[in-house]
C-alpha cells in the first residue's frame, strides 16, 4: 500500500502565503476536486491527483492536474528513482487545456522512493515542481 | 504438513523448528535426542514462534508477497478467457504435433507438464536449437509481458510465436489453420470453444487458435507453499501457524525481503514485477552474437500485428493497452530481461533466460559474487555483490523451495468436463 510523503507541506504552506502576500494567486484546491495534493514552486503551483487515490507499485495509474500561475506551454511528468538512479519504462501521455490537464500511462515499477516530476515550460521561464513519496 | 520440495535434506533439527505434528516427530531419527527434546517442546506448546522475529518493516514487506492467489478475472482482450470448452480445446492444441512442420514437436516438446512445463534444457530445441531458455508456463495470467523479452502483449500472442517460428513448430497461420479446418475432430473442438466452424480467413482462426491456448495455459495457477501459510499466519498474528515454516526459511526470508534487495524486482504476490532488468547475465545468444533482450522485444513488439493495439483484440475499448500505448523504448533495454515469477522456481531448472545456471544454488551464489562491473555503467543500483556466507546461502535456498506447492498440477487444471467432440 502507498504511504505517501509528501515534501515539506509546511514549506508548501509558508510559501503559499509568501506568495500571497506579494500579490501572486494563493492557488486554491480545485473547487471541483476532493483530494489532490499541492506542490508550490517559485513561478508556478499545481494541484495533482493521482487515480487510484493510493498510488500503486506495478500497476500503471493516471493523474489529473491544474496549475496556477502564469500561461504554461508545456507540461512533461516524469517519475525517478534517486536512490536507482532509474526512471519510469513508460512514457506518459499529457494532455493540457489551458492550465489543466491529465497524465496517463505512468508506472513506478518498484517499491521505495519515487519523485514525480513536473516539469513545466512557459514564456515566463521554465520550472520542475517535484513530489517525493515512499511506495511499500 | 505439505509434503514440498523445500523439505529435503531436512535434518531432525530443522524438523523441530518446523514446529512438526506429532506423527512427524515420531518419524525423526530418535537416536537424536535433541531432536526428541524439541518434539517434547512442541507436544506441549511450549515452543516459541520461531528463531526469526521480524520487525514490523519486515512484515510490512513479507505480506505484499500474498495473499495467494489473488484474484484472476477473465482477459478482455480474448473473447474466450475463461471459457472451459476453449481450455478443453486448447488442451488438445497444446499437446498435438501436428502443429509443427515436421510433425513430430508440439507445445509439450518443450513445455513437459512433469518438469514444471518446461524441457530442463538451457536453450530449447524445436524443428532446431533455440537461443533461449523455455519459460515454464506457471502463473501466466498475472504477466503483463510475455517471453524474456516482452515482445508480445498478450498470452494469445505469445501463443502463436512458436507456431510461426521456424526454429520452433513453423506451421505459419494458412497451415495451421487447413489443419483445423481439414481435421473433424479439430473443427469440433473450435466450434465448441467459438461458437461457429473455423471461417475462410485463415489469420482469424489461427489467432483463434493462440486464443484457445490462452484459455488452457490461463488454468495453471499454482497452490498454496509453505510460504503462503507463514505469510497468512503472519496476518492473522498466528504464533502456531508461523511456527510451522522453518527457520532457514525464515532467515532467507529476512535476506530476500531485506539486505539481499531481491524483492525490488521480484515484488509481489508472484515475486515479479513484471518488468525488466539486467540481472548480471551474460547475454550471449552463442556464435559471438548479443541477445539484445527487452530492446529487441520492444521493436518486434511494435512491428507485430498481433498486439493490443491491432484488429485481433476482442476488446472494443481497449482497457488492457495501456501499456503497450505507453511503452518506452531506451537504450538501457539492450541486455534486460524480464523478471521471471519465482513461486515453483524449484521445478523448472535451469535458470536464467539461457538456462546459464543450473540450480537454485547456483542463482543464489550468482547474485552473491555479482560481478558489478558487468551491470551497465550508470544504470541501476540497486543489485550489488552480497558476499552472503555459506549458510546465509543456504538459507536463501531454503526460502526459494518454499515458494513451492505441494502438488503442481500436470492436468491443466481443468476441472469442468467438458462433452468429447466427435
Ligand atoms: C522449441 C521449444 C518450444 C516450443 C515447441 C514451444 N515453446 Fe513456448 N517457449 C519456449 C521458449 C524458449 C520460450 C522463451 C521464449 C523467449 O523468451 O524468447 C517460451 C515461452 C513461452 C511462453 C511465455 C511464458 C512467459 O512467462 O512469458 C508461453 C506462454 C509459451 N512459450 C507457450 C507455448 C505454446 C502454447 C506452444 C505451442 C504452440 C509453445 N510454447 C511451444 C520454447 C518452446
Ligand atoms: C534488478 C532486479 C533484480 C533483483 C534485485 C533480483 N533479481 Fe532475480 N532476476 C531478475 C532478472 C531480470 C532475472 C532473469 C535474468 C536473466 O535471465 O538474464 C532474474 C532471475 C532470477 C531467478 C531465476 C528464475 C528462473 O526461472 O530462471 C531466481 C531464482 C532469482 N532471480 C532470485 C533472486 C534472488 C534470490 C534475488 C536477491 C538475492 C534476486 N533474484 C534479485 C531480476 C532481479
Amino acid at each position: 500500500m502507498a504511504r505517501r510523503r509528501q515534501r515539506g507541506p509546511a514549506f508548501a504552506a509558508a510559501l503559499a502565503l509568501v506568495l500571497a502576500a506579494a500579490g501572486a494567486n494563493a492557488c486554491e484546491r480545485p473547487q471541483d476536486w476532493t483530494g489532490g495534493s499541492k506542490i508550490a514552486g517559485k513561478t508556478w503551483t499545481v494541484w495533482w491527483q493521482s487515480a487510484p487515490a493510493a498510488i500503486p507499485v506495478g500497476a500503471h495509474f493516471s493523474l489529473r492536474f491544474r496549475l496556477c500561475g502564469p500561461p504554461v506551454r508545456q507540461v512533461k511528468v516524469r517519475g525517478w528513482m534517486p536512490d536507482h538512479r532509474h526512471g519510469m519504462n513508460y512514457r506518459p501521455g499529457v494532455t493540457l487545456a489551458g492550465r489543466s490537464g491529465t497524465a496517463a500511462g505512468l508506472m513506478f515499477h518498484m517499491p521505495g522512493r519515487w519523485q514525480l516530476i513536473f516539469d513545466i515550460a512557459g514564456a515566463a521561464g521554465r520550472e520542475k515542481l517535484t513530489a517525493e513519496m515512499v511506495l511499500e | 504438513m505439505p509434503e514440498g520440495n523445500w523439505r529435503k535434506g531436512i535434518g531432525g533439527r530443522e524438523l523441530a523448528e518446523l514446529g512438526a505434528p506429532i506423527s512427524h516427530c515420531q518419524m525423526t531419527d530418535i537416536v537424536k535426542l535433541f531432536a526428541v527434546a524439541f518434539c517434547i517442546q512442541i507436544i506441549l506448546g511450549a515452543l516459541p514462534a520461531g528463531a526469526v522475529d521480524f520487525t514490523a518493516a519486515e512484515q510490512r514487506k513479507i505480506l505484499r508477497h500474498g495473499p495467494w492467489p489473488p484474484p484472476a478475472p477473465p482477459d478482455p482482450s480474448n473473447r474466450v478467457s475463461g471459457a472451459p470448452a476453449a481450455a478443453a480445446f486448447g488442451r488438445v492444441l497444446f499437446f498435438d504435433t501436428r502443429l509443427s512442420v515436421s510433425g513430430a514437436i508440439s507445445c509439450a516438446t518443450c513445455h513437459r507438464p512433469e518438469t514444471g512445463w518446461t524441457d530442463g534444457l538451457a536453450r530449447s530445441r524445436g524443428q532446431r536449437a533455440v537461443d533461449r531458455n523455455a519459460l515454464s508456463l506457471f502463473n501466466l495470467r498475472f504477466n503483463r509481458w510475455f517471453g524474456w523479452d516482452g515482445a508480445q502483449d498478450t498470452l494469445w500472442a505469445q501463443n502463436l510465436r512458436p507456431l510461426l517460428d521456424a526454429r520452433e513448430m513453423g506451421i505459419g497461420a494458412a497451415g495451421a489453420a487447413r489443419l483445423v479446418r481439414a481435421d473433424r475432430s479439430l473443427s469440433c473442438g473450435y466450434r465448441r470453444a467459438f461458437g461457429a466452424a473455423p471461417g475462410a480467413d485463415d489469420e482469424r482462426v489461427f489467432v483463434d487458435l493462440g486464443k484457445a491456448l490462452a484459455a488452457f495455459l490461463e488454468t495453471l495457477v499454482t497452490g498454496r507453499t509453505p510460504f503462503d501459510d507463514f505469510r497468512d499466519a503472519l496476518a492473522r498474528n498466528d504464533a502456531a501457524g508461523q511456527a510451522r515454516y522453518p527457520a532457514a526459511a525464515k532467515r532467507g526470508l529476512r535476506l530476500f525481503v531485506g539486505r539481499g534487495n531481491c524483492a525490488f524486482c521480484h515484488f509481489g504476490p508472484a515475486f515479479a514485477n513484471g518488468e525488466f532488468a539486467d540481472a548480471g547475465v551474460a547475454h550471449f545468444a552463442g556464435s559471438g552474437r548479443a541477445d539484445p533482450g527487452r530492446f529487441g522485444g520492444i521493436r518486434k513488439l511494435r512491428k507485430s500485428p498481433y498486439t493490443l493495439l491491432g484488429r485481433f483484440n476482442d476488446d472494443p475499448a481497449r482497457t488492457t493497452a495501456v501499456k503497450t500505448r505507453h511503452v518506452r523504448l531506451a537504450h538501457s533495454n539492450f541486455g534486460e530481461f524480464r523478471v521471471p515469477g519465482l513461486r515453483n522456481a524449484a521445478l523448472t531448472a535451469p535458470y536464467m533466460h539461457a538456462g546459464s545456471l543450473k540450480t537454485l544454488a547456483d542463482v543464489v551464489r550468482h547474485y552473491s559474487t555479482l560481478d558489478e562491473e558487468r551491470l551497465h555503467a550508470g544504470g541501476e543500483r540497486i543489485l550489488r555483490r552480497l558476499d552472503l556466507s555459506a549458510r546465509e546461502q543456504a538459507d536463501l535456498v531454503a526460502f526459494l523451495e518454499s515458494l513451492t506447492e505441494a502438488e503442481p498440477r500436470r492436468d491443466g487444471g481443468i476441472d469442468t468436463e467438458v462433452p468429447p467432440c466427435r
